[in-house]
């Protein structure tokens, strides 16, 4: 079954209502113009919010530990006394640190969505459904 | 979410009916990619002026590299010119793009949505062009990978406590989640341009690029969230960033560089420049591109307020470093104080003094509504910013230099012929990327003004 609606608040009408019934919003398809917040808190009361966040955060922890580590390690690795500072010096490896805890959190973030979302998703690259600017449930036939 | 029906089908649309939201987005998606597809004679005439300084810009810098870095006017004791001066403008002035981008987004401030793409790719190019001065700088630019932490088969690694090590680490940080948060925010618009675009090469090169975007539920709840961690994430980055530029000086001994102000005091000016900036490539973009509906004068005013607040904050920094200096005086330290009354009085006093009128008296004009409100007065305001902006780098990196402590080492720098041809081709290299930018890439934020509509 496919729903399309040039309406927003009709869509969500009837969005409401399908939810309502039971349905949950894995076994079905919805497709929108642009971001929205109110139909994702909406949906989200039947379905789990992103997981993304957890990229976010194991890659932001990655990334400063990386800092640290590396930077305390080239430093012991070779010992060289420059500015007669300590080997460890961890004042000036905190910026070490904390840019690579925004890299990695960045990155580790992008391949969030990828996996996530299931992107690049190839056969719609040059294929894709057109439905313009037009919201849209797809309900997939259970039997 | 509220109607915004003032600036989007102007004043003589009574009512919002049924299809509105509908045929809005419709009619911002033509008008958007009508932007986007025929280049004008004006265009290539740009475009090969642009091209051409490059080519000005490239020749000197090969004259450079065969003869050797005398061919620059660097020379002791003024180490760092022009190119560190360039590098520190064009740093400075990718930062107002992650300001519009992700610091506006967290505060929710919708006028964003009207420049935040130019604004980002203005970030991408700037940072892609600063980036060049590190290496033009170096006299063996072929060994410019030594600056990265690899294992070589002397077992030695780069001195991590060194702000040159760090800044490595910054700006190409910036440079990649700059890129990552540009082409996220994108990936929605070239699923629309895959649909709107009518040639086959287009269609597939933009369904490529759009990784297969189809705007379910799905990828548009893990799009937010991902959009929001990156403007979280970019926040802190870019305040790091022009603060680990500014300890590029602020760690040295030298007077005029070694104060702690430097960090807030080079992120603010950064941000002035930036603005100033986006105005001048957004002005003429909004006449050219037709886009007088979709920005209003209004999201120009408080870019133009941006602009005062910044300008004052730089303003108040001048104030301090020059206060400072005067309170300890002479007796309290003979180098501070004389750095600061050479730069009031001594061979550089007309740059100084430039700056002071671009960055410190011109801005102050933006207090009045009229002026604010008019955008060739901001177009020509925003030139002599930059300037100012440019000029203010050159204060601090030379005329800290020129006379240091020894009055044996005092010296007076020239710029040569190579170091302004290299400056002009670094302005013919942003534009190049920006035009070609401007002709293939929507040049408004396509899903996010569709947003707003609702």
């Amino acid at each position: 079954m496919e729903f399309r609606f040039t309406n927003r608040e009709q869509f969500m009408e009837k969005l409401e209502n399908i939810l309502e019934s039971g349905m949950s919003p894995d076994n079905m398809k919805i497709v929108m113009p642009n971001p929205d917040h109110e139909i994702e808190h909406l949906v989200e009361h039947y379905k789990s919010p992103s997981k993304l966040k957890y990229f976010t955060l194991v890659g932001g922890l990655t990334g400063c530990l990386t800092g640290y580590a590396f930077t305390a390690w080239t430093a012991i690795d070779w010992q060289l006394v420059t500015g007669g500072k300590p080997f460890f010096s961890w004042p000036a490896y905190t910026v070490i640190a904390f840019e690579l805890t925004i890299l990695f959190g960045a990155l580790a973030s992008f391949a969030g969505l990828l996996i996530l979302g299931k992107l690049p998703r190839f056969s719609k690259m040059l294929n894709p459904e057109n439905y313009a600017n037009e919201y849209v449930i797809i309900i997939e036939d259970e039997d | 979410m509220s109607s915004h029906s003032t600036n989007v089908l102007g004043s003589n649309v009574p009512e919002r009916d049924e299809l509105y939201a509908y045929n809005y987005k419709a009619k911002l998606e033509e008008d958007v990619f009508a932007a986007v597809s025929k280049p004008t004679p004006l265009f290539y005439i740009a475009l090969l002026t642009a091209l051409g300084c490059v080519g000005i810009g490239a020749t000197s810098w090969a004259i450079q590299i065969i003869n050797g870095l005398g061919k620059a006017g660097i020379m002791n004791p003024v180490g760092w010119g022009v190119y560190i001066t360039d590098f520190v403008f064009w740093v400075g002035i990718a930062h107002s793009g992650t300001l519009i981008s992700a610091i506006l987004f967290l505060f929710r401030a919708k006028f964003r949505n009207r420049f935040n793409r130019t604004a980002e790719a203005m970030t991408v190019f700037a940072v892609l062009t600063a980036g060049l001065f590190p290496l033009i700088h170096l006299g063996r630019v072929w060994f410019f990978y030594w600056l990265f932490p690899y294992p070589n088969q002397r077992h030695l690694w780069v001195n991590f406590k060194s702000p040159l090590v760090w800044d490595v680490f910054a700006v190409s940080t910036y440079l990649t989640v700059s890129v990552v948060f540009w082409y996220i925010g994108l990936v929605p618009d070239l699923a629309i341009a895959r649909r709107i675009k009518e040639s086959k090469i287009a269609k597939t090169l933009y369904g490529i690029f759009s990784l297969g975007w189809t705007g379910t539920f799905k990828e548009w709840q893990h799009y937010n969230q991902l959009y929001k961690f990156l403007a979280a994430l970019a926040t802190p980055l870019v305040l790091s960033v022009h603060s680990v530029v500014s300890w590029d000086f602020a760690m040295g001994v030298v007077y005029g560089w070694h104060t702690t102000i430097f960090a807030p005091y080079f992120v603010a000016g950064a941000i002035f420049s930036g603005c100033a900036m986006v105005i001048t490539l957004m002005v003429p973009m909004r006449k050219m591109f037709r886009l007088e509906r979709y920005i209003a004068i209004d999201d120009f005013e408080k870019l133009a307020k941006l602009l005062m607040l910044t300008g004052l904050i730089v303003s108040y920094a001048y104030i301090v470093e020059l206060a400072l200096a005067l309170y300890v005086g002479k007796e309290g330290n003979v180098f501070e104080y004389e750095q600061f009354m050479y730069r009031l009085t001594g061979d550089y006093a007309w740059a100084y003094w430039t700056m002071i009128l671009c960055n410190v008296i011109s801005p102050l004009t933006l207090f009045v509504r009229k002026l604010r409100r008019n955008l060739i007065y901001l177009f020509v305001l925003s030139i002599p910013i930059n300037i100012g902006m440019w000029f203010e780098r050159f204060n601090i990196i030379v005329i800290s230099l020129a006379r240091d402590f020894d009055p044996y080492a005092f010296g007076y720098y020239t710029p040569t012929w190579i170091e302004w041809g290299i400056t002009l081709g670094s302005f013919g290299w942003f534009f190049t990327f920006f035009l070609l930018f401007s002709k293939t890439i929507p040049v408004l934020p396509v899903t996010e003004l569709k947003e707003e509509v609702d």
